[in-house]
Formats: structure tokens, sequence, C-alpha cells
């Protein structure tokens, strides 16, 4: 049965079609149409210092970067680099919300403490640890040699073994803030009630743990990490600012503006561009489709 | 069993310890690495021997870090200022006025704050290019509301929900417009909202590096973060970190009581933000 | 004041149909009342004379004119909400003039307006107040105020009580009742709570999942129940309704068999019925008509139950041998105790019949123990 929108329903309508204009207008102009200029690109072999003139290469690019070890070198870093980072923080923010959680004195000083990383911007970390993992003179060699962990400077990212090592270090250290609060956002919305009964069982504590505490805030959890992940995917700041392109410790994002920017390949650099953000659409999409359940239910 | 709880007590109050020394500690160390002036560097102290302040006149007299931090400041500010003021009215309509499209314009915003910022580089380097904008603020005030205005709509458009339904059909009894219901019975409500969303995103913008690197050139046009990424010493043979820390120090400072000022409200907007979308 | 005629009215939210064919007319200055159960429609259908929510089907007049299309604030309705709906950053006095200045209604008038509504209302002390600073029964005169500045031709009232504790309620709902006599406007007001129904109302309407069960006045909702429905939920205690079967039919009375053999003779009207005797039939009979056997009453033996004793009253349940629960009223020295047999009457002069279809079958006489 057609049902005829009464003024009030098309008033608000037509309200809401002139709320939404500016900021979809403004999106489409810095979100939307980059990127399709970008995808554009990467079948092209336009230059940047005259970005105008190109003509269209087809598939060159993709195969191209399809052929190439850096670049491989870079997505290998970058899986890496997510991989092992999200797995740190993760763990790391469990064990941090589990004590915030805990109502014992203190828990103000720590949950300061704990937003300090967080607050600092990326690249002032970066800088910071970067006087740190100095070889020569970086406070981190001197305690290590000092404490006995280790018997020569290490050149933390200078060395190709442990560069990536480093920017994963500095990385835990800045995100696991923000895993902990989420961890623990999660942790609250748990009723009282279930804990309450799990002592008058007398079930002990680790055990409450794993088999209570784990289990419901398993969907959460997905959705913080899938969210971290994504981050982690396209990360440049962190080791641009720590190392530089180097092969080392390249990520994707990071291979993409160098051969963008600094080789001024328009053409390749958006292949390898596209590429990466393709890999992050496919992420999203399970990202939306794992919070979507939520999402709906309102 | 006391002594049980001793020791779990203890372990508990090591692991504390262990966890605000670990995230405090580099912090820590920058402020003290900045004090610490030429050859004092190249020792290890725990304490500055003597607090030094010449890094920090070195900042602003080497390099201009003073017009660095107006900068940033500007960019900051108007990109906030411009998101706010889109997102205000959008958010209202995607939050409460139901319309076909309603759904998959706002998984729209969403995947937009997903985007890699190098996929829009290219793209973005020409519009900058074509807009003369290049090595002027212009162009990160423009860019950056792909980072902004995806997640100033997503926040409010949370907050617009949760105004309550009856409030909204007072305002309608009374004859108020769409337009009039946000500004006269919603938007004075939004106050803290609106401050926390703004908070995070001047932290994002002021944050941002990649395009920040890529659209300036010129030592005046650059932000913070460039400028703290690029600072070299004071001769080819002085190591720089003294006013790298002294540079970093100025600007994390405001930053950090910021963040511990508004501890709760940063707090329950991050996770708006993440947790229930 | 205006008339509000409500001709087969429908709403549906998609597939759902939650307000079936309404149809209704209220007339100037009479105090309507919709109540019934939880879901039943009655805020919906207020939301609808408000223009809150869009009508489906049917049609919707006020004060003669076709509203269907209408905005809220262009119907002459004004609206006071369950929760309030007070705007919190505003004073008491902007709450009430906010209507008025959208209106761009001049300084002058809105200032009278507003003053005299604070008057009747006996908020005028509280003017500069905002509505954090209100107490609950504060909070909703001033929305009750916010009503009487828009001088609508109808007011509307969702659940008005509702947030108010006990004696508020009792003490708010007497102050309605004048206004009521004060302004003499139409007003339809929502509610589940029977009593305030029954104490409030010139004509009741009784909903139930999207359609109107009767419309009268109290007095006719709890003498004269249309059916099952209504006769089960006007009344508190609710009205014992007992499941017997015909025993066999006159002219002017039908005979019920209820298990356990007792038999009511009711009085109906003439050929108010052709039910053949075995039909399955409801009898209803009011805690407060159930008495003592006495001759002439249908006796109906059982034990007693439980005993509940109120202070001003008590309550009697009473498990007859046909098996079936029924509740007495008794005063307050009963002095029948728990697992005592017991033998009651139903008067058969005060009792309904409702047929295998649920509706009453029409008395001659009202009911009457």
């Amino acid at each position: 049965m057609a049902v005829a929108q009464s003024q009030l329903t098309r008033q608000r309508r037509r309200a809401a079609l002139a709320f939404i204009l500016p900021m979809m207008a403004v999106l489409a102009a810095v979100a939307g149409w980059p990127l399709l200029r970008t995808i554009y690109f990467s079948f092209t072999d336009a230059n940047l210092d005259n970005i105008g003139s190109y003509s269209g290469v087809g598939f060159a690019n993709f195969a191209s970067l399809a052929q190439d070890p850096e670049w491989w070198h870079a997505v290998r870093n970058t899986v890496e680099f997510a991989a092992v980072s999200v797995t740190f923080e993760t763990i790391l923010g469990l064990v941090i919300a589990l004590t915030l959680n805990a109502h014992l004195p203190g828990r103000g000083v720590v949950r300061a403490a704990v937003l300090i990383p967080w607050a600092i911007p990326t690249v002032v970390s970066a800088q910071m640890w970067n006087w740190m993992y100095n070889d020569l003179y970086g406070v981190l060699n001197y305690i290590f040699l000092k404490v006995g962990v280790i018997d020569h400077p290490y050149a933390w990212t200078g060395s190709p073994k442990l560069a990536l090592v480093a920017v994963i270090i500095v990385d835990v250290w800045k995100t696991t803030p923000f895993m902990a609060l989420l961890i623990l956002a999660a942790l609250q919305l748990l009723p009282a009630e279930i804990y309450e009964a799990a002592k008058l069982d007398g079930i002990p504590a680790p055990k409450v743990f794993w088999k209570v505490t784990l289990p419901l805030i398993k969907p959460a959890l997905m959705v913080a990490v899938i969210f971290r992940t994504l981050d982690a995917l396209r990360i440049f700041d962190l080791p641009y600012v720590l190392t530089g392109n180097s092969r080392e410790t390249a990520s994707m994002a990071v291979y993409a503006r160098q051969k963008l920017i600094d080789f001024q390949d328009v053409g390749y650099g958006s292949a390898a561009s596209t590429f990466l953000f393709v890999v992050i659409a496919v992420f999203t999409v399970v990202y939306i489709t794992a919070g979507r359940v939520r999402f709906e239910s309102r | 069993m006391k002594a049980r709880k001793i020791i779990g007590s203890t372990l508990f109050y090591l692991l504390v310890t262990a966890i605000v020394v670990y995230t405090i500690f580099p912090f820590y160390w920058a402020i003290v690495s900045s004090l610490k002036e030429g050859s004092a560097l190249y020792k290890v102290d725990f304490l500055p021997p003597k607090p030094e302040w010449g890094n920090y006149t070195a900042i602003f007299k080497e390099q201009p870090f003073g017009k660095n931090i107006l900068n940033s400041l500007v960019v900051a500010v108007s990109v906030v200022v411009i998101s706010l003021a889109l997102s205000v009215t959008a958010s209202y309509a995607l939050g409460r006025i139901n319309f076909r499209g309603r759904t998959p314009l706002l998984l729209i915003v969403l995947s937009v704050s997903m985007f890699p910022q190098v996929a829009v580089l290219s793209g973005m380097f020409e519009l900058v290019s074509w807009l003369g904008i290049y090595d002027r603020l212009w162009s990160l005030s423009l860019s950056y509301m792909i980072l902004t205005l995806p997640f100033t709509t997503w926040v409010l458009t949370t907050f617009m929900r949760e105004l309550p339904k009856e409030l909204e059909e007072a305002a309608l009894v009374d004859g108020a417009k769409p337009l009039t219901i946000i500004t006269k019975v919603f938007l004075p409500l939004l106050g803290p909202a609106m401050a926390t969303t703004g908070l995070l995103a001047f932290i994002a913008a002021w944050n941002e590096f990649m395009f920040a690197i890529t659209f300036t050139l010129s030592n005046e046009r650059r932000t913070v973060p460039v400028a703290i990424a690029l600072i070299s010493g004071a001769s080819r043979f002085e190591l720089p970190w003294g006013r790298v820390m002294a540079a970093s120090v100025i600007v994390t400072v405001p930053l950090v009581i910021l963040v511990l000022i508004f501890q709760r409200r940063i707090v329950s907007g991050l996770t708006a933000g993440a947790v229930k979308g | 004041m205006a008339e509000v005629v409500l001709k087969k009215v429908g709403k549906a939210f998609g597939d759902i149909i939650v307000i079936r064919d309404v149809d209704l007319d209220i007339a100037h200055g009479d105090f309507v009342v919709f109540v019934g159960p939880s879901g039943c429609g009655k805020s919906t259908l207020l939301r609808l004379i408000a223009g809150l929510e869009d009508i489906t089907s049917g049609e919707l007049f006020i004060d003669g004119a076709k509203v269907n299309d209408a905005l809220p604030s262009q119907r002459g309705i004004a609206m006071v909400f369950q929760s309030y709906a007070l705007y919190p950053h505003m004073t008491v006095y902007e709450n009430l003039a906010f209507g008025l200045k959208l209106a761009k209604t001049d300084k002058e008038a809105i200032d009278k307006r507003v003053r005299e509504a604070a008057r009747i209302l006996q908020i005028d002390h509280l003017l500069d107040r905002k509505p954090r600073a209100l107490s609950g029964g504060q909070r909703q005169r001033v929305a009750i105020g916010r009503a009487i500045t828009r001088e609508p031709k109808v007011f509307l009232f969702d659940e008005p009580l509702s947030n108010l504790d006990a004696a508020l309620r009792v003490q708010t709902r007497l102050e309605i009742a004048r206004l009521k006599d004060q302004l003499g406007a139409t007003m339809i007001y929502v509610t589940h709570d029977q009593v305030e129904a029954m104490t409030l109302a010139d004509r009741i309407v009784v909903l139930n999942q999207g359609r109107v069960e009767q419309v009268g006045s109290p007095l006719e909702l709890y003498t004269r129940p249309r059916n099952v429905f209504v006769a089960g939920f006007i009344g508190s205690p609710k009205m014992n309704l007992l499941k017997g079967a015909v025993d066999s039919v006159a002219p002017e009375s039908m005979t019920v068999r209820l298990p356990g053999g007792t038999k009511v003779t009711v009085p109906l009207a003439k050929d108010a019925q052709n039910l053949q005797p075995g039909t399955e039939v409801t009898l209803g009979v009011r805690p407060e008509d159930v008495g003592m056997a006495t001759n002439g009453m249908a006796k109906i033996t059982g034990r007693v139950l439980v005993v509940e004793r109120l202070g001003s009253e008590s309550y009697l349940y009473v498990r007859t041998e046909g098996d079936q629960t029924v509740v007495v009223r008794r005063g307050p020295g009963a002095t029948a105790k728990a697992d005592e047999p017991i033998t009651l009457g139903l008067p058969g002069s005060a009792s309904h019949v409702f047929g295998p279809d649920g509706l009453a079958l029409s008395r001659a006489v009202p009911a009457a123990a």
C-alpha cells in the first residue's frame, strides 16, 4: 500500500538533503576525486614535474609492480609489522586494561600515564625513540650494556635485522594505550553479577579470565584488532621518520610515496597506492561486516 | 593466606610501576635531554647535570619554530572549525532523519576514514597544484579534511542519536523547523560533545605528517611535525638531538596537559567512535 | 475549542498494522481518555492526532478541517509529554514562550500569555529557573503550562503522571481535574491506569491491539462492558470471568451452568440471544458483587486459597469445586481463613454473560447487585 508522505516527512527529507550535501560535497572533492585520480594515474605514465601530460600504459605499472622485489619486500615488511605490532598491542593492552579495571588505588595514575604515549604526536614519538636508539649515545644501549643484556652497542635503526624490530617497538609503545582503552571500555560493560557468581562458586581468577571474561569481550576485541590492523597496514609516519625510505623497514605507503614524490614516477607510485588501497578496502569490508551486527541493532 | 595476598599486592604494584615507567620514560628522557647542551649530550646522565635552556632558545632563533607552531595552529583550528560546521547539520540528518540511502551514506563516511593517505596523494597533489596552493597552508587545510570530516561526522552522529526524541517532538509541536531544532534545541546541548570532538580532530590535524611534508617546501610554511622531523644541529658536527628534544617538549607538554585534563571526555569520545561503531 | 473526528484511521509500520479502522467522534470540551494495556496503540493514536506520525489510512479532522497532511504546529494542538520534554538550557519563562517566539508573536502578547499560564498553574515564582532546578511535580506543571500558552484547540496528554510517585500522582490528578473545569478545553489523555481513566474522563476509549473495544462514559463501561476484554480491563480488582455453558434459555433470561454444578440465571434483554444449550459462554461477576449465600442467589462452594487484608477491605481468593478461582470483596473484619471451606452467592441480577465470541449479551436493565 503506497503511503502518502505527510508534510512533516517531506519537510524533514528535504532538510536532510540540504544538511548533508555540503559535507558530502567536500568529502567528494577531498577524498572521492583524488582517489579516482590516483587509480586513473595507475594506468598512465604520468610524471610529477608535469603532471598534466601523460599517456595510458594499460596494466604495465601493475605488471612491473608484481615483479618488483623491493615492492614485495615492502609488502612483507608491512604485513610482518602489522602482525607483530597488533599481537603485542593486544596482549599488553589487555594486561593494562585488566590492571585499570581492578578497583585498586593508583588506578588514576596508571590511566593518566597510559594516555601520554597516545597524546604525543607520532613524529615526536619517533624522534624521542630515535634518540634513545642512537647507537653511540642513546640511552637504550647504555642501559642494556650496563645490565648485561647485550655485549656491544646495537645499531637499532641502522642494522637491517633490527630496524623493523625497532619500528615495531615504538608502535607498540605508542598504540598500546589505545587498545587498552578500547578493551577497558568493553570490560566495563560486563555485568558485575557474573564475577560475583564466579566468586561464590569459588572459581580461581585465571580460570575466570579464560572462561568468562575473554569469551565475553571477544566481539569487541575482534573489532579493535581489525581496526588496529587496518591502521597498521597503512602506516607511514613512523617508519619514515625513524628510518627514512630504507628497504628494511619501508611500508607499502612509504614505498608508494617514495616512487611518487622522490622518484616522481606518478604512474608507478599510483599503482602501488592503488594496490594498498585495495588491500585496505578488503579489510574494511571485513571490519564493517564484523561490526555491522552491532550497528544494525540500533 | 595473608602471605598470598601480600605477594599478590606486591606483584600488582610491581606491574603498575612497570607500566608507568614503560609509558613515561621516553617522555622523561626527552625532557632531560632537552636540558643538556653540546657535549653534555654525549654522556648518559639520568638527571641533567646543569639544566641549560640553550636548546629552547636555539630552535626559535636558528629556525622559525615559532612560525611552525603558528602554522600548525592556523591549519588545525581552521580544519576543526570547518569540519564541525559541516558535520553538525549532516550528523543531525544522519542520526535522526529516516531517509533512503542513510545507511550506505554512513558507511561511505566511515570507509573514507579508512583510506590510506597515500592512496589520495597523487590525486591530491594534482589538485593542489591546479589550485595553485602548493607550499601554502591552504593545501593542508584542504587535504586534512579527509582526516577530520569523517571523524567529526561519525562521532557527532552518535551524539545526535542519543538526544531524547521527545525533546525534538516538543519542538516540532512548538512549530520548529529542522534548522531551528538544530540551532535552538540541540546545539546548546551538544557543547561538551562538540568540544570533545573538536579536541580529538584538533589532535589528529596537529599530528598529521605525510601531507604536511609533501605539500610544503619552505621552512616558513612547515608545520610542527615536519619541523621536528627535519631539525638540524647548530653545526655539522653537533648532534641535533638536544634541539629536537626541546622542540618535542614544547609541542608535547601542552598536548599532554590538555589530554590529562580532558581524560574522561577523550576516552568516551574515542570509544564512542570505535567500540560502538 | 474544537471537535476531533477520526474516520477509519489506520497506521502501519511497514507490514505491521498497529492501528486498525478507528472511528471516533470527540466533541467540543470533551475530556476523552485513551486507555488500554501496553502495546494497544493508545500512544500511537495520540501521536497520529498530534501529527508526530503519518496516518497510513483514513482521515483525521480537527475543527472541521482535514489535517492528515498538516504539520503538528498547524493542527492547533499542544502536547504534554510523558517525560515533560522541557528544554533543559532554557528558563521556565523561555520554555513557555518558545512556541510563541517561533510563531513570531509580539513580545507583549507573549509576556501576557506566559504569565497567565504561570498564574493558572501557580508557577509564577519559578519563571527564572531552569528545569534542572525544579522538582518532578513542578516540571510537570511547566510542561502543562507550555501547552496552555499555545492556546490550542485540543490538548494532548501522553501518560503525564507515569513518572511521578504515587502521592504526587494523586495530587496532580486532582490538579488536572481542576484544570479541566477551569479551561473547559477539549482534552485527549492517554494512560494505562484505569483508575486515572475512570476518575478524569468524560468518556473513555478502551483500546486493544490497535482496535477500539468500546467508547463510553466511565459508568457505562463499568456497568455495560461490551465484551470480555473491557469487562476484565475496567474495574479493580478484575471482574471474575468464569467459563461455563448455556444450561437453558428463556425469553428474558438465560441460565448458565458452571463447572461444579452451580447454575446462575441472568436476566437478558428480550431476544437478546439465540444460543443453544451447551454453547460455551463466560459469566462475569465483579468481586464486589459476589455475596455470601443468601436466598435467591446461586450458591457456589469452594475453599479459601488466600485472604488479602488491605485495612479498608479484604479480598478472598476462592477455589471453587469446579476448579475455578473467584475473587470476593469483603469488609475489613472478614473472619475467613485460608483453607477453610466457604459458600458464596452469585447474584444473577449483577452478572454479565458473554457469548462464545466474547461479546456481551445485552441486558434490558444494567447489572446491579
